[in-house]
Protein backbone atom coordinates (compact mmCIF):
# COMPACT_ATOMS: atom_id res chain seq x y z
CA UNK A 1 0.00 0.00 0.00
CA UNK A 2 1.52 3.36 -0.66
CA UNK A 3 2.34 5.29 2.99
CA UNK A 4 1.14 8.70 2.35
CA UNK A 5 -2.15 9.04 0.63
CA UNK A 6 -2.01 11.21 -2.08
CA UNK A 7 -4.26 12.74 -4.42
CA UNK A 8 -3.98 11.17 -7.92
CA UNK A 9 -4.30 14.86 -10.01
CA UNK A 10 -4.33 17.72 -7.88
CA UNK A 11 -4.91 20.24 -10.74
CA UNK A 12 -8.37 17.57 -11.57
CA UNK A 13 -9.28 18.35 -7.64
CA UNK A 14 -10.19 22.09 -8.42
CA UNK A 15 -12.92 21.10 -11.09
CA UNK A 16 -14.44 18.16 -12.62
CA UNK A 17 -15.57 18.47 -16.55
CA UNK A 18 -17.49 15.86 -18.57
CA UNK A 19 -14.74 13.37 -19.41
CA UNK A 20 -15.88 10.69 -22.52
CA UNK A 21 -13.58 8.73 -21.32
CA UNK A 22 -15.78 8.24 -17.87
CA UNK A 23 -19.28 7.95 -20.01
CA UNK A 24 -17.28 5.09 -22.16
CA UNK A 25 -16.16 3.33 -18.71
CA UNK A 26 -19.94 3.53 -17.79
CA UNK A 27 -21.27 2.45 -21.35
CA UNK A 28 -18.47 -0.11 -21.53
CA UNK A 29 -19.58 -1.65 -17.84
CA UNK A 30 -23.80 -1.01 -18.66
CA UNK A 31 -23.06 -3.00 -22.27
CA UNK A 32 -21.18 -6.17 -20.53
CA UNK A 33 -23.73 -6.24 -17.16
CA UNK A 34 -26.79 -5.96 -20.45
CA UNK A 35 -24.28 -9.17 -22.42
CA UNK A 36 -23.76 -11.08 -19.58
CA UNK A 37 -27.29 -10.87 -18.81
CA UNK A 38 -27.83 -12.97 -22.30
CA UNK A 39 -29.92 -9.54 -23.32
CA UNK A 40 -28.26 -9.58 -27.42
CA UNK A 41 -28.12 -13.42 -26.84
CA UNK A 42 -31.88 -13.37 -26.66
CA UNK A 43 -32.20 -10.89 -29.33
CA UNK A 44 -30.12 -12.49 -32.06
CA UNK A 45 -32.35 -15.83 -31.16
CA UNK A 46 -35.50 -14.14 -31.40
CA UNK A 47 -34.62 -12.33 -34.75
CA UNK A 48 -33.09 -15.55 -36.18
CA UNK A 49 -36.60 -17.40 -35.74
CA UNK A 50 -37.96 -14.35 -36.70
CA UNK A 51 -36.55 -14.39 -40.24
CA UNK A 52 -37.26 -18.30 -40.14
CA UNK A 53 -40.63 -17.64 -39.69
CA UNK A 54 -40.52 -15.48 -43.23
CA UNK A 55 -39.95 -18.61 -44.90
CA UNK A 56 -42.50 -20.37 -43.42
CA UNK A 57 -45.69 -18.74 -45.69
CA UNK A 58 -47.04 -20.18 -48.78
CA UNK A 59 -46.66 -17.80 -50.82
CA UNK A 60 -47.56 -16.68 -54.46
CA UNK A 61 -44.81 -15.36 -56.39
CA UNK A 62 -41.30 -14.22 -55.47
CA UNK A 63 -41.65 -10.76 -54.82
CA UNK A 64 -44.30 -11.76 -52.33
CA UNK A 65 -41.58 -13.83 -50.61
CA UNK A 66 -39.52 -11.24 -50.16
CA UNK A 67 -41.51 -8.94 -49.20
CA UNK A 68 -42.59 -11.24 -46.67
CA UNK A 69 -39.54 -12.20 -45.40
CA UNK A 70 -38.66 -8.24 -44.80
CA UNK A 71 -41.98 -7.63 -43.20
CA UNK A 72 -41.70 -10.63 -40.29
CA UNK A 73 -37.91 -9.40 -39.86
CA UNK A 74 -37.60 -5.31 -39.63
CA UNK A 75 -40.95 -6.09 -37.64
CA UNK A 76 -39.55 -7.88 -35.16
CA UNK A 77 -36.35 -5.88 -35.24
CA UNK A 78 -38.72 -2.78 -34.57
CA UNK A 79 -40.38 -4.57 -31.71
CA UNK A 80 -37.65 -6.03 -30.03
CA UNK A 81 -34.98 -3.00 -30.35
CA UNK A 82 -37.69 -0.95 -28.15
CA UNK A 83 -38.81 -3.82 -25.77
CA UNK A 84 -34.54 -4.02 -24.78
CA UNK A 85 -33.94 -0.73 -24.56
CA UNK A 86 -37.08 0.56 -22.38
CA UNK A 87 -36.89 -2.30 -20.35
CA UNK A 88 -32.96 -2.34 -20.08
CA UNK A 89 -33.00 1.15 -19.06
CA UNK A 90 -36.33 0.92 -16.67
CA UNK A 91 -34.22 -1.83 -14.60
CA UNK A 92 -30.40 -0.41 -14.89
CA UNK A 93 -31.11 3.00 -13.06
CA UNK A 94 -33.60 1.75 -10.02
CA UNK A 95 -31.24 -1.20 -9.52
CA UNK A 96 -28.49 0.78 -9.24
CA UNK A 97 -30.11 2.72 -6.13
CA UNK A 98 -31.42 -0.59 -4.84
CA UNK A 99 -28.36 -2.04 -4.07
CA UNK A 100 -26.90 1.05 -3.42
CA UNK A 101 -23.95 1.27 -6.32
CA UNK A 102 -25.07 4.27 -7.52
CA UNK A 103 -23.80 5.53 -3.91
CA UNK A 104 -20.41 4.14 -4.75
CA UNK A 105 -20.39 5.64 -8.09
CA UNK A 106 -21.45 8.91 -7.57
CA UNK A 107 -19.13 9.31 -4.25
CA UNK A 108 -16.37 9.25 -7.20
CA UNK A 109 -15.31 12.32 -8.85
CA UNK A 110 -18.52 11.24 -11.44
CA UNK A 111 -20.76 14.39 -12.53
CA UNK A 112 -24.50 12.64 -12.51
CA UNK A 113 -24.55 13.62 -16.43
CA UNK A 114 -21.80 11.73 -16.69
CA UNK A 115 -23.43 8.70 -14.94
CA UNK A 116 -27.00 9.32 -17.15
CA UNK A 117 -24.78 10.00 -20.45
CA UNK A 118 -22.72 6.38 -19.77
CA UNK A 119 -25.95 4.32 -19.19
CA UNK A 120 -27.80 5.43 -22.19
CA UNK A 121 -24.70 4.98 -24.35
CA UNK A 122 -24.29 1.40 -23.08
CA UNK A 123 -28.33 0.40 -24.02
CA UNK A 124 -27.52 1.87 -27.36
CA UNK A 125 -24.85 0.37 -27.75
CA UNK A 126 -26.01 -2.92 -27.38
CA UNK A 127 -29.06 -2.35 -29.50
CA UNK A 128 -26.91 -0.88 -32.42
CA UNK A 129 -25.08 -3.44 -31.97
CA UNK A 130 -27.59 -6.69 -32.17
CA UNK A 131 -28.98 -4.56 -34.98
CA UNK A 132 -25.94 -4.27 -36.85
CA UNK A 133 -25.35 -7.98 -36.31
CA UNK A 134 -29.04 -8.71 -37.86
CA UNK A 135 -28.65 -6.29 -40.56
CA UNK A 136 -26.01 -8.17 -41.98
CA UNK A 137 -27.73 -11.12 -41.18
CA UNK A 138 -30.64 -10.23 -43.13
CA UNK A 139 -28.64 -8.69 -45.79
CA UNK A 140 -27.13 -11.96 -46.60
CA UNK A 141 -30.27 -14.44 -46.58
CA UNK A 142 -32.26 -11.90 -48.62
CA UNK A 143 -29.16 -11.70 -51.09
CA UNK A 144 -29.14 -15.31 -50.94
CA UNK A 145 -32.77 -15.80 -51.42
CA UNK A 146 -33.10 -13.16 -54.04
CA UNK A 147 -30.79 -15.27 -55.99
CA UNK A 148 -32.50 -18.27 -55.60
CA UNK A 149 -35.62 -16.74 -56.35
CA UNK A 150 -34.52 -15.25 -59.53
CA UNK A 151 -33.21 -18.54 -60.83
CA UNK A 152 -36.22 -20.14 -60.21
CA UNK A 153 -38.07 -17.58 -61.85
CA UNK A 154 -36.14 -17.87 -64.84
CA UNK A 155 -35.87 -21.96 -64.99
CA UNK A 156 -39.72 -21.74 -64.76
CA UNK A 157 -39.84 -19.23 -67.58
CA UNK A 158 -37.12 -21.21 -69.88
CA UNK A 159 -39.76 -24.01 -69.37
CA UNK A 160 -42.51 -22.71 -70.39
CA UNK A 161 -40.66 -20.82 -73.44
CA UNK A 162 -41.09 -17.41 -71.92
CA UNK A 163 -37.81 -16.54 -71.08
CA UNK A 164 -37.41 -13.36 -73.48
CA UNK A 165 -34.67 -10.79 -72.73
CA UNK A 166 -37.35 -8.15 -71.48
CA UNK A 167 -39.38 -10.86 -69.80
CA UNK A 168 -36.09 -11.58 -67.57
CA UNK A 169 -35.17 -8.11 -67.60
CA UNK A 170 -38.50 -7.56 -65.84
CA UNK A 171 -38.18 -10.27 -63.32
CA UNK A 172 -34.81 -9.37 -62.43
CA UNK A 173 -35.95 -5.53 -61.91
CA UNK A 174 -38.60 -6.61 -59.75
CA UNK A 175 -36.20 -9.23 -57.53
CA UNK A 176 -33.68 -6.40 -57.47
CA UNK A 177 -36.18 -4.05 -56.16
CA UNK A 178 -37.65 -6.05 -53.56
CA UNK A 179 -34.49 -7.64 -52.71
CA UNK A 180 -31.28 -6.40 -50.87
CA UNK A 181 -31.11 -2.64 -51.31
CA UNK A 182 -29.41 0.57 -49.17
CA UNK A 183 -33.15 0.90 -48.26
CA UNK A 184 -32.83 -1.93 -45.76
CA UNK A 185 -30.28 -0.37 -44.03
CA UNK A 186 -32.29 3.08 -43.86
CA UNK A 187 -35.02 0.86 -42.62
CA UNK A 188 -33.08 -0.49 -39.91
CA UNK A 189 -31.36 2.80 -38.95
CA UNK A 190 -34.94 4.11 -38.47
CA UNK A 191 -35.83 1.29 -36.03
CA UNK A 192 -32.44 2.35 -34.20
CA UNK A 193 -33.04 5.69 -33.97
CA UNK A 194 -37.11 5.16 -33.17
CA UNK A 195 -35.04 2.61 -30.39
CA UNK A 196 -33.14 5.58 -28.77
CA UNK A 197 -35.68 8.46 -28.98
CA UNK A 198 -37.93 5.67 -27.14
CA UNK A 199 -34.88 4.73 -24.77
CA UNK A 200 -34.28 8.08 -23.70
CA UNK A 201 -37.99 8.75 -22.86
CA UNK A 202 -37.29 5.19 -20.41
CA UNK A 203 -34.17 6.91 -18.93
CA UNK A 204 -36.06 10.31 -18.08
CA UNK A 205 -39.20 8.29 -16.67
CA UNK A 206 -36.54 6.11 -14.43
CA UNK A 207 -35.52 9.14 -13.16
CA UNK A 208 -38.12 9.92 -11.35
CA UNK A 209 -40.10 6.97 -10.87
CA UNK A 210 -39.77 5.06 -8.35
CA UNK A 211 -40.46 1.55 -9.56
CA UNK A 212 -39.46 -0.21 -12.49
CA UNK A 213 -43.03 -1.43 -13.56
CA UNK A 214 -43.88 2.43 -13.70
CA UNK A 215 -41.12 3.34 -15.86
CA UNK A 216 -41.96 0.71 -18.51
CA UNK A 217 -45.70 0.71 -18.46
CA UNK A 218 -45.64 4.83 -18.97
CA UNK A 219 -42.97 4.21 -21.64
CA UNK A 220 -45.14 2.14 -23.84
CA UNK A 221 -48.10 4.07 -23.43
CA UNK A 222 -45.99 7.35 -24.74
CA UNK A 223 -44.87 4.58 -27.45
CA UNK A 224 -48.17 3.82 -28.20
CA UNK A 225 -49.19 7.39 -27.80
CA UNK A 226 -46.03 8.46 -30.18
CA UNK A 227 -47.21 6.51 -33.26
CA UNK A 228 -50.53 8.65 -33.34
CA UNK A 229 -48.65 11.93 -32.51
CA UNK A 230 -50.28 13.13 -36.36
CA UNK A 231 -53.72 12.62 -34.99
CA UNK A 232 -52.89 14.07 -31.61
CA UNK A 233 -52.13 17.33 -33.14
CA UNK A 234 -54.91 17.31 -35.87
CA UNK A 235 -57.11 17.30 -32.89
CA UNK A 236 -55.93 20.23 -31.24
CA UNK A 237 -56.29 22.10 -33.85
CA UNK A 238 -59.83 21.51 -35.11
CA UNK A 239 -62.07 24.21 -33.99
CA UNK A 240 -64.85 22.91 -32.55
CA UNK A 241 -62.45 21.19 -29.81
CA UNK A 242 -64.82 21.77 -26.64
CA UNK A 243 -63.55 22.07 -23.44
CA UNK A 244 -60.28 23.43 -22.35
CA UNK A 245 -59.49 20.25 -20.04
CA UNK A 246 -60.09 18.58 -23.52
CA UNK A 247 -57.43 21.12 -24.82
CA UNK A 248 -54.99 21.32 -22.09
CA UNK A 249 -54.75 17.70 -22.01
CA UNK A 250 -54.32 16.96 -26.01
CA UNK A 251 -51.49 19.82 -25.74
CA UNK A 252 -50.00 18.34 -22.91
CA UNK A 253 -49.82 14.72 -25.07
CA UNK A 254 -48.78 16.30 -27.99
CA UNK A 255 -46.22 18.22 -26.36
CA UNK A 256 -44.19 15.31 -23.72
CA UNK A 257 -44.81 12.46 -26.45
CA UNK A 258 -42.40 12.47 -29.17
CA UNK A 259 -43.60 12.07 -32.91
CA UNK A 260 -42.35 8.74 -33.61
CA UNK A 261 -44.31 7.97 -36.59
CA UNK A 262 -41.42 10.61 -38.25
CA UNK A 263 -39.56 7.44 -38.16
CA UNK A 264 -42.10 4.68 -39.87
CA UNK A 265 -40.05 3.72 -43.05
CA UNK A 266 -40.41 -0.12 -42.63
CA UNK A 267 -43.77 -0.23 -44.45
CA UNK A 268 -42.48 1.61 -47.44
CA UNK A 269 -38.86 -0.26 -47.39
CA UNK A 270 -41.12 -3.54 -47.58
CA UNK A 271 -43.31 -2.40 -50.37
CA UNK A 272 -39.85 -1.52 -52.49
CA UNK A 273 -40.28 2.28 -52.44
CA UNK A 274 -36.73 4.07 -52.84
CA UNK A 275 -35.95 6.21 -49.58
CA UNK A 276 -34.34 9.18 -50.25
CA UNK A 277 -31.08 10.59 -48.62
CA UNK A 278 -32.99 14.05 -47.87
CA UNK A 279 -35.82 11.64 -45.51
CA UNK A 280 -32.81 9.65 -43.98
CA UNK A 281 -31.14 13.49 -42.77
CA UNK A 282 -34.50 14.43 -41.60
CA UNK A 283 -34.67 11.40 -39.64
CA UNK A 284 -31.53 11.69 -37.86
CA UNK A 285 -32.12 15.44 -37.05
CA UNK A 286 -35.30 14.86 -35.52
CA UNK A 287 -33.93 11.98 -33.36
CA UNK A 288 -31.04 14.09 -32.13
CA UNK A 289 -33.45 16.80 -31.29
CA UNK A 290 -35.50 14.53 -29.68
CA UNK A 291 -32.82 12.96 -27.43
CA UNK A 292 -31.24 16.29 -26.94
CA UNK A 293 -33.99 17.57 -25.07
CA UNK A 294 -35.16 14.35 -23.44
CA UNK A 295 -31.51 13.49 -21.88
CA UNK A 296 -31.16 17.74 -20.99
CA UNK A 297 -34.36 17.27 -18.74
CA UNK A 298 -33.20 14.02 -17.47
CA UNK A 299 -30.33 15.91 -16.46
CA UNK A 300 -32.19 18.77 -14.60
CA UNK A 301 -34.65 16.42 -12.54
CA UNK A 302 -31.46 13.91 -11.73
CA UNK A 303 -29.19 16.42 -10.75
CA UNK A 304 -31.92 17.53 -8.35
CA UNK A 305 -32.64 13.59 -7.27
CA UNK A 306 -32.28 12.67 -3.22
CA UNK A 307 -30.39 9.71 -3.24
CA UNK B 1 -3.59 23.12 4.24
CA UNK B 2 -2.51 20.69 6.73
CA UNK B 3 -5.05 22.91 9.52
CA UNK B 4 -7.57 22.12 7.39
CA UNK B 5 -10.16 19.12 8.42
CA UNK B 6 -10.51 16.25 6.54
CA UNK B 7 -14.61 16.88 7.27
CA UNK B 8 -16.42 19.95 8.44
CA UNK B 9 -20.17 19.87 9.11
CA UNK B 10 -21.52 23.48 9.84
CA UNK B 11 -25.00 23.76 11.32
CA UNK B 12 -26.22 21.19 8.81
CA UNK B 13 -30.45 20.08 8.63
CA UNK B 14 -31.34 18.26 6.37
CA UNK B 15 -35.33 17.63 6.03
CA UNK B 16 -37.19 15.30 4.01
CA UNK B 17 -39.79 16.79 2.11
CA UNK B 18 -43.39 14.90 3.39
CA UNK B 19 -45.71 13.29 0.78
CA UNK B 20 -49.72 14.02 1.13
CA UNK B 21 -50.13 11.50 3.60
CA UNK B 22 -47.23 11.64 5.79
CA UNK B 23 -45.53 14.86 6.65
CA UNK B 24 -41.93 16.14 6.58
CA UNK B 25 -39.53 14.50 8.54
CA UNK B 26 -36.24 16.19 10.04
CA UNK B 27 -33.58 13.73 9.75
CA UNK B 28 -30.34 15.89 11.43
CA UNK B 29 -30.86 18.88 12.99
CA UNK B 30 -28.16 21.70 13.27
CA UNK B 31 -25.50 19.38 13.25
CA UNK B 32 -21.82 20.49 13.87
CA UNK B 33 -18.68 18.20 13.56
CA UNK B 34 -15.48 18.08 12.44
CA UNK B 35 -13.08 15.61 11.99
CA UNK B 36 -9.49 16.63 12.09
CA UNK B 37 -6.71 15.31 9.01
CA UNK B 38 -5.39 11.80 10.26
CA UNK B 39 -7.72 10.61 12.67
CA UNK B 40 -10.30 8.17 13.11
CA UNK B 41 -13.78 9.44 13.78
CA UNK B 42 -16.68 7.19 15.05
CA UNK B 43 -20.18 8.54 14.33
CA UNK B 44 -22.46 6.49 16.71
CA UNK B 45 -26.10 6.65 17.45
CA UNK B 46 -29.19 4.68 17.03
CA UNK B 47 -31.06 3.63 14.11
CA UNK B 48 -32.88 6.66 12.75
CA UNK B 49 -30.50 8.58 14.48
CA UNK B 50 -29.25 10.60 11.15
CA UNK B 51 -26.16 9.21 10.54
CA UNK B 52 -26.21 8.00 7.43
CA UNK B 53 -28.03 10.85 6.62
CA UNK B 54 -25.70 13.08 7.32
CA UNK B 55 -22.74 10.49 5.55
CA UNK B 56 -24.83 10.81 2.34
CA UNK B 57 -24.51 14.90 2.56
CA UNK B 58 -20.78 14.72 3.06
CA UNK B 59 -20.73 12.79 0.30
CA UNK B 60 -23.05 15.03 -1.91
CA UNK B 61 -25.36 12.24 -2.32
CA UNK B 62 -28.06 14.69 -0.38
CA UNK B 63 -28.54 18.42 -0.42
CA UNK B 64 -28.46 19.93 2.59
CA UNK B 65 -31.37 21.79 3.92
CA UNK B 66 -29.37 24.27 6.00
CA UNK B 67 -25.89 24.58 6.73
CA UNK B 68 -22.99 22.90 5.33
CA UNK B 69 -20.40 20.26 4.56
CA UNK B 70 -17.16 19.83 3.43
CA UNK B 71 -13.95 17.53 2.14
CA UNK B 72 -11.07 18.85 3.07
CA UNK B 73 -12.31 22.10 2.09
CA UNK B 74 -13.67 21.64 -0.54
CA UNK B 75 -17.85 21.84 -0.37
CA UNK B 76 -19.99 18.55 -0.88
CA UNK B 77 -21.96 19.92 -3.29
CA UNK B 78 -19.01 20.51 -5.60
CA UNK B 79 -17.94 17.24 -7.56
CA UNK B 80 -14.57 18.08 -7.22
CA UNK B 81 -14.55 17.06 -3.10
CA UNK B 82 -15.02 13.72 -4.47
CA UNK B 83 -11.34 13.39 -5.57
CA UNK B 84 -10.22 12.90 -1.51
CA UNK B 85 -13.09 10.34 -0.84
CA UNK B 86 -13.65 6.72 -0.49
CA UNK B 87 -17.18 5.78 0.50
CA UNK B 88 -17.82 1.79 1.60
CA UNK B 89 -21.55 1.94 1.82
CA UNK B 90 -23.70 -0.64 4.34
CA UNK B 91 -24.35 -3.97 2.80
CA UNK B 92 -22.60 -2.96 -0.90
CA UNK B 93 -23.60 -4.44 -3.93
CA UNK B 94 -21.80 -4.70 -7.16
CA UNK B 95 -21.82 -5.27 -10.46
CA UNK B 96 -22.81 -9.03 -10.15
CA UNK B 97 -21.75 -9.62 -13.94
CA UNK B 98 -18.19 -8.71 -13.51
CA UNK B 99 -15.45 -10.10 -11.50
CA UNK B 100 -13.58 -8.84 -8.62
CA UNK B 101 -10.15 -7.73 -11.01
CA UNK B 102 -12.99 -5.71 -13.27
CA UNK B 103 -14.68 -3.79 -10.70
CA UNK B 104 -11.74 -2.24 -9.35
CA UNK B 105 -11.05 -1.50 -12.61
CA UNK B 106 -14.20 -0.06 -13.10
CA UNK B 107 -13.87 2.21 -9.99
CA UNK B 108 -10.19 3.04 -10.49
CA UNK B 109 -11.62 4.58 -14.41
CA UNK B 110 -14.13 6.11 -12.98
CA UNK B 111 -11.21 8.57 -11.31
CA UNK B 112 -9.30 9.00 -13.82
CA UNK B 113 -6.81 6.11 -13.51
CA UNK B 114 -5.98 3.81 -16.51
CA UNK B 115 -2.38 1.48 -17.98
CA UNK B 116 -0.17 0.00 -15.76
CA UNK B 117 -0.72 2.75 -12.51
CA UNK B 118 -4.43 1.38 -12.69
CA UNK B 119 -3.15 -2.45 -13.02
CA UNK B 120 -0.77 -1.73 -9.99
CA UNK B 121 -3.20 -0.40 -7.92
CA UNK B 122 -5.81 -3.29 -8.97
CA UNK B 123 -3.74 -5.70 -7.81
CA UNK B 124 -2.20 -3.92 -4.79
CA UNK B 125 -5.85 -3.36 -3.85
CA UNK B 126 -6.60 -6.96 -4.24
CA UNK B 127 -3.39 -8.22 -2.05
CA UNK B 128 -4.71 -5.82 0.47
CA UNK B 129 -8.54 -7.25 1.14
CA UNK B 130 -7.06 -10.69 0.43
CA UNK B 131 -9.24 -10.90 -2.29
CA UNK B 132 -6.16 -12.19 -4.89
CA UNK B 133 -7.85 -16.11 -5.50
CA UNK B 134 -11.35 -14.70 -6.14
CA UNK B 135 -10.02 -11.32 -8.87
CA UNK B 136 -11.34 -13.55 -11.71
CA UNK B 137 -14.89 -14.91 -9.74
CA UNK B 138 -17.61 -13.12 -10.78
CA UNK B 139 -19.24 -10.51 -7.99
CA UNK B 140 -22.57 -12.42 -7.82
CA UNK B 141 -21.08 -15.12 -5.96
CA UNK B 142 -18.94 -13.39 -3.72
CA UNK B 143 -20.06 -14.28 0.17
CA UNK B 144 -21.20 -10.63 2.35
CA UNK B 145 -17.46 -10.74 4.15
CA UNK B 146 -16.21 -11.03 0.43
CA UNK B 147 -18.21 -7.96 -0.61
CA UNK B 148 -17.75 -5.82 2.40
CA UNK B 149 -13.56 -6.36 1.33
CA UNK B 150 -14.26 -5.98 -1.86
CA UNK B 151 -16.32 -2.39 -0.88
CA UNK B 152 -13.02 -1.62 1.04
CA UNK B 153 -11.01 -1.97 -2.09
CA UNK B 154 -12.63 -0.19 -4.57
CA UNK B 155 -13.26 2.88 -1.70
CA UNK B 156 -9.72 2.91 -1.33
CA UNK B 157 -8.39 2.31 -5.15
CA UNK B 158 -7.48 6.11 -5.95
CA UNK B 159 -6.00 7.30 -2.86
CA UNK B 160 -8.09 9.21 -1.13
CA UNK B 161 -7.30 10.59 1.80
CA UNK B 162 -10.66 10.25 3.77
CA UNK B 163 -12.65 6.98 3.71
CA UNK B 164 -16.36 7.29 5.06
CA UNK B 165 -17.32 3.93 5.99
CA UNK B 166 -20.82 3.83 6.88
CA UNK B 167 -21.35 -0.03 8.74
CA UNK B 168 -18.12 -1.56 7.46
CA UNK B 169 -18.26 -4.55 9.73
CA UNK B 170 -22.76 -5.30 9.11
CA UNK B 171 -23.27 -8.85 7.91
CA UNK B 172 -19.63 -9.87 8.71
CA UNK B 173 -18.40 -12.83 10.76
CA UNK B 174 -15.78 -11.74 13.75
CA UNK B 175 -13.05 -13.04 11.39
CA UNK B 176 -13.96 -10.84 8.94
CA UNK B 177 -15.17 -7.95 11.33
CA UNK B 178 -11.90 -8.27 12.95
CA UNK B 179 -9.65 -8.24 9.50
CA UNK B 180 -11.57 -5.39 8.51
CA UNK B 181 -10.68 -3.20 12.12
CA UNK B 182 -6.87 -4.55 11.83
CA UNK B 183 -7.29 -2.72 8.20
CA UNK B 184 -9.21 0.91 9.70
CA UNK B 185 -5.98 1.08 12.29
CA UNK B 186 -3.32 0.36 9.17
CA UNK B 187 -5.14 3.37 7.22
CA UNK B 188 -4.94 5.36 10.48
CA UNK B 189 -1.17 4.67 10.58
CA UNK B 190 -0.35 5.33 7.06
CA UNK B 191 -2.25 8.77 7.53
CA UNK B 192 -5.70 8.29 6.05
CA UNK B 193 -8.22 9.98 8.15
CA UNK B 194 -11.57 7.40 8.49
CA UNK B 195 -15.10 8.47 9.52
CA UNK B 196 -16.93 5.47 10.28
CA UNK B 197 -20.29 4.76 11.77
CA UNK B 198 -21.27 0.99 13.79
CA UNK B 199 -23.14 -0.61 16.08
CA UNK B 200 -20.43 -2.80 17.05
CA UNK B 201 -19.37 -0.19 19.92
CA UNK B 202 -16.62 -2.51 21.69
CA UNK B 203 -15.19 -2.34 17.83
CA UNK B 204 -15.45 1.26 18.09
CA UNK B 205 -14.09 1.60 20.74
CA UNK B 206 -10.98 -0.34 19.37
CA UNK B 207 -10.31 1.60 16.37
CA UNK B 208 -11.74 5.22 16.89
CA UNK B 209 -9.70 8.26 18.32
CA UNK B 210 -12.71 10.70 18.79
CA UNK B 211 -16.42 9.36 18.49
CA UNK B 212 -19.65 11.33 18.20
CA UNK B 213 -23.22 10.25 19.58
CA UNK B 214 -25.86 10.89 17.38
CA UNK B 215 -29.97 10.72 18.67
CA UNK B 216 -32.60 11.77 17.13
CA UNK B 217 -30.66 13.69 14.49
CA UNK B 218 -28.77 15.69 16.98
CA UNK B 219 -25.15 15.35 18.76
CA UNK B 220 -25.63 14.69 21.91
CA UNK B 221 -21.68 13.60 22.77
CA UNK B 222 -19.04 14.34 21.41
CA UNK B 223 -14.82 14.00 22.38
CA UNK B 224 -11.78 11.71 22.84
CA UNK B 225 -12.75 8.16 23.41
CA UNK B 226 -10.65 8.01 26.44
CA UNK B 227 -12.39 11.06 27.87
CA UNK B 228 -15.85 10.15 27.16
CA UNK B 229 -15.58 6.86 28.67
CA UNK B 230 -12.92 7.41 31.52
CA UNK B 231 -14.66 6.99 34.93
CA UNK B 232 -13.56 10.02 36.57
CA UNK B 233 -12.95 9.42 40.32
CA UNK B 234 -11.46 5.04 39.82
CA UNK B 235 -8.05 4.00 39.02
CA UNK B 236 -7.64 0.53 37.11
CA UNK B 237 -4.54 -1.87 37.90
CA UNK B 238 -4.05 -4.83 35.97
CA UNK B 239 -1.58 -7.27 37.78
CA UNK B 240 0.50 -10.38 36.13
CA UNK B 241 1.29 -13.34 38.11
CA UNK B 242 0.48 -11.44 41.57
CA UNK B 243 0.56 -13.88 44.36
CA UNK B 244 -2.28 -13.50 47.35
CA UNK B 245 0.14 -12.12 49.74
CA UNK B 246 1.02 -9.48 47.66
CA UNK B 247 -2.89 -9.16 46.86
CA UNK B 248 -3.63 -9.20 50.68
CA UNK B 249 -0.95 -6.57 51.05
CA UNK B 250 -2.69 -4.11 48.59
CA UNK B 251 -5.83 -4.78 50.00
CA UNK B 252 -4.35 -3.64 53.50
CA UNK B 253 -2.69 -1.00 52.20
CA UNK B 254 -5.98 0.26 50.35
CA UNK B 255 -8.05 -0.02 54.12
CA UNK B 256 -5.07 1.81 55.94
CA UNK B 257 -5.81 4.61 53.44
CA UNK B 258 -9.29 5.26 55.16
CA UNK B 259 -11.66 8.25 53.57
CA UNK B 260 -13.09 8.03 50.79
CA UNK B 261 -10.68 4.99 49.21
CA UNK B 262 -12.04 1.45 48.75
CA UNK B 263 -11.26 -1.79 46.94
CA UNK B 264 -14.94 -1.51 44.11
CA UNK B 265 -13.94 -4.71 42.22
CA UNK B 266 -11.09 -7.64 41.74
CA UNK B 267 -11.23 -10.55 40.35
CA UNK B 268 -9.51 -12.08 36.96
CA UNK B 269 -10.22 -9.72 33.45
CA UNK B 270 -12.25 -11.96 31.14
CA UNK B 271 -11.67 -11.59 27.62
CA UNK B 272 -14.27 -10.78 25.27
CA UNK B 273 -16.66 -13.03 23.24
CA UNK B 274 -14.75 -11.76 20.01
CA UNK B 275 -11.15 -12.86 20.98
CA UNK B 276 -12.31 -16.57 22.30
CA UNK B 277 -13.83 -16.50 18.95
CA UNK B 278 -11.08 -15.93 16.78
CA UNK B 279 -8.66 -17.77 19.50
CA UNK B 280 -10.79 -20.83 19.15
CA UNK B 281 -11.33 -20.62 15.44
CA UNK B 282 -7.69 -20.22 14.67
CA UNK B 283 -6.70 -23.33 16.98
CA UNK B 284 -9.06 -25.39 14.80
CA UNK B 285 -7.29 -24.46 11.52
CA UNK B 286 -3.73 -25.66 13.35
CA UNK B 287 -2.99 -28.73 12.20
Amino acid sequence: MSDAPTSPNTEAQTRVRFSPRRVWTLAMATVTQLVRMKILAFLVVFCLLAVGAGFAFSVINPEQQLNLLKSVTLGSLQIFSIVIGVVSTALLLPKDMEDRTLYTILSKPVPRFDYLLGKLIGVLLLIGGGLIVMDAVLSLILWLRQSMLFEDAVARMQMEKLDSPEAVAQVREIVARQGLTWNLHWAVWAIFLKATVVTTVALLLSSIASSTLFTIVITFCITIIGHGEALIREFFFQPNLSGMASRAATLVLAVICPDLAQFDIVDSVVSGEIVPWGAVYDMTGIAALYVTVYLFVTHLLFVEKEL
Amino acid sequence: MADTPAVSVNHLTKVFKGTLVKGAFRAVQDLSLEVKAGEVYGLIGPNGSGKSTTMKVILGLLKPTQGSTSIFGVPSTEVASRHSVGFLPENPYFYKHLTGRETLHFYGSLCGMRGERLKARTDEMLAITGLEDAATRRVGGYSKGMLQRLGLAQALIHEPRLLVLDEPTAGVDPAGSRKIRDLIIEFRARGITVLVTSHLLEQMQEVCDRVGIMAHGRMVREGRLEDLIAVENQTEMVLENASPALLTKINALIQAEGGDTKLVRSGRPRTTLERLFIEATNESKKP
